[in-house]
């Protein structure tokens, strides 16, 4: 299977190498046609958007006003804060010319003249290397103003890495243009959307670092190619960034709609032990997480997903086998939306933290019954009524896991049950539940 | 006009206006915290969220631009829903400390828990704790925990102010309101937060555990410290001016006021410094007398100058109807054209926001009365100069300090041969004085001031004098006026034997002979109507509570 975002080429990070094998031909073939052509390619391609809403790209692009006296922006979103997605790191370290050279067409295709590569902070190596990728590019002539020489082109457009602060919030497309900007990072009220009202008040794009990554074998491959590649209705490779009880995990480039069993058992060398699967959540840690037994059959794309009962997010697949005591898991996932809620809104700021509260509570062997009830009713509460889609990531882990596992959790908060201290769930080694206060 | 339908009610709208707003133009009140109607539209507190039909989720009122047709629902069980939510958000950490709240009484989240919550809580955790009593500047006070982080006092600051000192640190549960390193919330229009602030989270320094809210009464009146004449409110509790807070006047001052208006233009009312009851001074000393025998004493020393060996100041700090009858008894009684008032300018004061360089709030009102030189006459100073020349010899002086105007006239109005003043507090001015008359404050009386813009603009009474009855009057009554016995601490409060400049000086013209018959300041302003064409046309309940627009000649004073 061809890979398109990272490509099995020894040393394809570096400029000479991503050079041998065609880069940055597909810019010269862009910089030839007109923007709206490269935006209708686009289009037909069925690229969506890999961040997490799955939403068309090229549509996206389209939002962008033609006419305006103000300058455009493209902000490229890294900061890939989900917990269980580490795939954008992967481009950063393996495939950064790609994705600049893809920051370069899309800037072309909207008319921005700058772009804004968004990094979240703790990425210090990536960061480095994305830099240093940048600045390769940069010297040799293939952004800023010398790209008219390099391109025969009038257009150019300049790149900057902007180094986020360590907030989740960031990601979110508005919170992170008001951190490019120095505010504190709190999303907009939307509308307006930023395509008409973005970074510093102008015309704004924002994309996913791997959606830009697509670009450019799009543009060499053409549309047809792309759209042919895995589900018809959400094209193309997806990376698959696998944790948990897998035997393998790590990230894997597949097509579209490949089956999620197919992915654990195959690609990630199955659960250790040969334990039955408790849980998966398909898309990173906001995606309403699936049972054991709903997994079978389940394609992995936005559609099938949906029709599932969850959605694609980020791709970062989740596994958690039968000894994992999932009201750990919960409470720490709802431990990070509470520690990340920015805080501005109300059902958000106050609800996170509620219902952190109440799912300490339950480890503690302090609940009972009627505080899933509860769970679910503050998850209702504040899914819908927010800002931001925060309120949403949230409440689905709560409102999903506690109505598809209703049993196991009734059993949980109903008496005490034994499960070993050393949680096997790679992501929980670090749980901010302190030891003395679980009791088992 | 395009029209949308609120609860089945169709309404017109202004193009580019929110549903908040279109609704609120048609009385329809949408529950909010964070909408201010002078702000930036923040969208955090959620509480105005609506159903809009044909919209997938509910939407925030305060930034949803209304348009043609849009089907708005207020009533409906999903936005009941979500209110309730919001409130049982809002609550869940908030200290429910309400009895020993300054702001129980007039908090929005109470009035909120009481008209869209359930009234339950099913929260029984800890609540988050914060910062309890924080000094956030020298004239506000911050409890953190109270605060529902609306975001109002940091968009004041921000855009009304111009002076960004407060801002939001940490995150979700934990975000608190701060002031930048090195900052306080100084500056000249910070107690406005106190206003604004929803809860009990910012209070106010001077005022803090003062009074209940609702043992007060509030009475519309016009702030004195600048000619600007912000439209404010007097708190009153046990016949003391406890608080200030601005009145909206969109055409005035919006719905701010500066904090010099709302601190230090109150206290002398109730201040240890009061002239009560009339004095003569007797070997020296200044000697209560009755009102009869000041009145007599001083016409019959008055008769004893000559017209040009009189002066009178009238003041800018009184009303239209006393420079009214200052102008006509100077006339008309005295028969001297030596009549003027003191200017107080001081540009430091003024900025481009509310505050004015004229420190006076009748400026323009003194001079349409006619306080000014007669032909002849001689102005301010030119009445000091001849005090200094020893040409004027009797000097009658309104509601001001003559020091004020030129503090070396010290020496020479030991050398005047009568100083009659009217004083709400003795000053440098009394020192001197043969004969003070205890003047009315503005909080104490009925009448008018003339803005900077030619607004002329109502103050009422909030205190009562010794002679005036709060319920006889028509004054406003607090919980306790009306309810309090004659055993009741509360309805025990000061009364001072004070009266209006108009009411002394009518006195004191009929201790002349003359036969002035008011009884009401707004007698007074009856007749001013029908001698000031300015006027015309007008009457108290025309200038109501926000004022009327004077076409003025003349509308700088300075």
């Amino acid at each position: 299977m061809e890979k398109i975002v990272l490509p099995d080429i020894k040393d394809f990070h570096k400029l000479e190498v991503y050079l041998q094998h065609g880069g940055y031909s597909a810019a010269k073939k862009a910089f030839g046609q007109s923007s709206d052509d490269i935006i209708d390619q686009v289009k037909r391609s069925g690229l969506r958007g890999r961040g997490g809403a799955a939403f068309l790209t090229g549509l996206k692009w389209s939002f962008m006003p033609k006419t305006t006296d103000k300058p455009k922006y493209l902000c490229v979103n890294g900061d890939e804060s989900e917990p269980g997605s580490f795939k954008d790191r992967q481009i950063f370290e393996y495939n950064p010319h790609q994705l600049i050279e893809g920051i370069i067409i899309t800037c072309y295709a909207i008319g921005a003249k700058v772009a804004y590569i968004y990094i979240r902070g703790e990425y210090h190596k990536w960061i480095k290397l994305m830099q240093k990728a940048l600045d390769d590019a940069y010297a040799a002539g293939y952004v800023g103003e010398k790209m008219k020489e390099k391109f025969g082109t009038d257009f150019y457009c300049d790149i900057y890495i902007h180094k986020g602060a360590g907030a989740y919030i960031c990601g979110e497309e508005s919170a992170l243009m008001n951190s490019i900007e120095g505010k504190r990072g709190y999303p907009r009220v939307k509308p307006p959307f930023p395509a008409q009202n973005g970074l510093w008040g102008c015309p704004t794009t924002i994309n996913n670092v791997e959606t830009i990554t697509n670009v450019p074998p799009i543009i060499n491959k053409g549309w047809e190619w792309f759209a042919s590649i895995g589900e018809p209705k959400h094209p193309g490779t997806i990376l698959f960034g696998v944790s948990g009880h897998v035997n393998k995990p790590g990230v894997y480039e597949l097509p579209s709609g490949t089956l999620l069993t197919d992915i654990i058992y195959n690609y990630a060398g199955g659960v250790p032990g040969n334990k039955k699967i408790l849980c998966v959540i398909p898309g990173g840690s906001s995606m309403p997480p699936l049972r054991g037994d709903q997994i079978e059959g389940v394609k992995m794309d936005a559609e099938s997903l949906k029709a599932a009962g969850s959605a694609i997010g980020t791709g970062g697949i989740m596994v958690m086998d039968e000894d994992t005591d999932l009201v750990k898991v919960l409470a720490r996932i709802a431990h990070f939306y509470h520690h990340e809620s920015c805080g501005q809104c109300t059902p958000c700021r106050e609800g996170t933290g509620w219902l952190e509260k109440i799912l300490k509570r339950l480890i503690a062997g302090k609940g009972s019954v009627s505080d899933l009830d509860l769970l679910i009713t503050v998850a209702n509460q504040i899914e819908g009524n927010t800002i931001c889609a925060l309120g949403e990531a949230a409440a689905w882990p709560v409102k999903f896991m506690v109505e598809r596992f209703r049993d196991y959790f009734e059993q949980r908060v109903s008496k005490e049950i034994s499960l070993p201290v050393a949680n096997k769930v790679h992501s929980m080694r670090h749980t901010a539940i302190p030891v003395e206060e679980i009791k088992h | 006009m395009p029209k949308i339908i609120i609860d089945g009610n169709e309404i017109e709208f202004k193009q580019g206006q929110t549903i908040i707003e279109a609704a609120k133009d048609h009385g329809i009140e949408i529950p909010h915290f964070c909408w201010h109607p002078k702000l930036s539209v923040s969208g955090n507190c959620r509480m105005c969220l609506v159903e809009v039909e044909k919209m997938p989720k509910l939407v925030i009122a305060c930034a949803t631009v209304a348009s043609e047709g849009m089907v708005v629902h207020t009533q409906s069980p999903k936005t009941i829903a979500a209110r309730n939510a919001v409130m049982e958000f809002l609550l869940i950490n908030h200290p429910l400390d309400c009895p020993i709240c300054d702001e129980a009484g007039e908090c929005k989240l109470q009035d909120y828990a009481y008209q869209h919550s359930i009234g339950e809580s099913r929260f029984v955790e800890e609540k988050v704790h914060k910062d309890k009593r924080v000094k956030i500047g020298p004239r506000v006070m911050f409890d953190a925990e109270r605060c529902i982080s609306c975001s109002r006092c940091i968009r004041f600051c921000d855009e009304i102010a111009k002076d960004s000192e407060l801002t939001f640190t940490r995150r979700g549960d934990r975000v608190t309101i701060t002031t930048f390193p090195g900052e306080e919330l100084d500056n000249p229009y910070s107690m406005n937060v106190v206003d604004i602030c929803p809860v009990g989270a910012l209070t106010n320094a001077d005022f803090r555990f003062k009074a209940r809210v609702w043992d007060m009464s509030h009475t519309n009146s016009i702030c004195i410290g600048c000619s600007r004449g912000c439209n404010i409110e007097i708190w009153v509790r046990n016949n003391e001016i406890l608080r200030l807070t601005p009145r909206h006047n969109e055409d005035v001052n919006s719905y701010w006021m500066c904090d010099h208006g709302r601190l230090n233009t109150f206290k002398f009312v109730n201040s240890e410094t009061r002239v009560n009851s009339p004095h003569i001074r007797k070997e020296g000393q200044l000697i209560r007398v009755s009102w009869d025998e000041a009145f007599a004493e001083a016409a019959s020393r008055l008769r004893t100058f000559g017209k040009d060996q009189i002066a009178v100041i009238g003041s800018a700090y009184a009303t239209c109807e006393d420079n009214y009858l200052v102008s006509k008894f100077a006339k008309n009684i005295l028969g001297t054209g030596n009549l003027d008032f003191i200017r107080h300018i001081d540009y430091s004061f003024a900025d481009d926001i509310l505050r004015k360089e004229d420190l006076t709030p009748n400026s323009l009102g003194a001079e349409l009365m006619g306080v000014k030189p007669l032909k002849n006459g001689l102005n301010v100073e030119e009445i000091i100069k001849s005090i200094k020349e020893g040409k004027i010899k009797a000097l009658y002086l309104i509601e001001d300090d003559i020091l004020t105007a030129d503090p070396e006239i010290e020496t020479y109005l030991a050398k005047l041969e009568l100083l009659i003043v009217h004083a709400a507090n003795f000053n440098q001015s009394t020192n001197f004085a043969d004969i003070v008359f205890p003047a009315a404050t503005y909080a104490e009386k009925n009448g008018t001031f003339i803005n900077f813009q030619g607004r002329l603009q109502r103050i009422r009474p909030a205190v009562a004098t010794i002679e005036v009855d709060r319920a006889l009057e028509g004054m406003a009554l607090s919980r306790l006026d009306k309810f309090g016995t004659k055993f009741d601490r509360w309805a025990q409060g000061k009364h001072f034997d004070a009266r209006a400049t108009w009411k002394i000086l009518t006195s004191l013209s009929n201790a002349f002979g003359s036969r002035w018959k008011y009884k009401m300041a707004e007698d007074v302003f009856d007749e001013m109507v029908s001698s000031i064409p300015e006027l015309k046309g007008l009457n108290y309940d025309i200038i109501g509570d926000l004022g009327v627009q004077l076409k003025l000649e003349k509308v700088n004073v300075v």
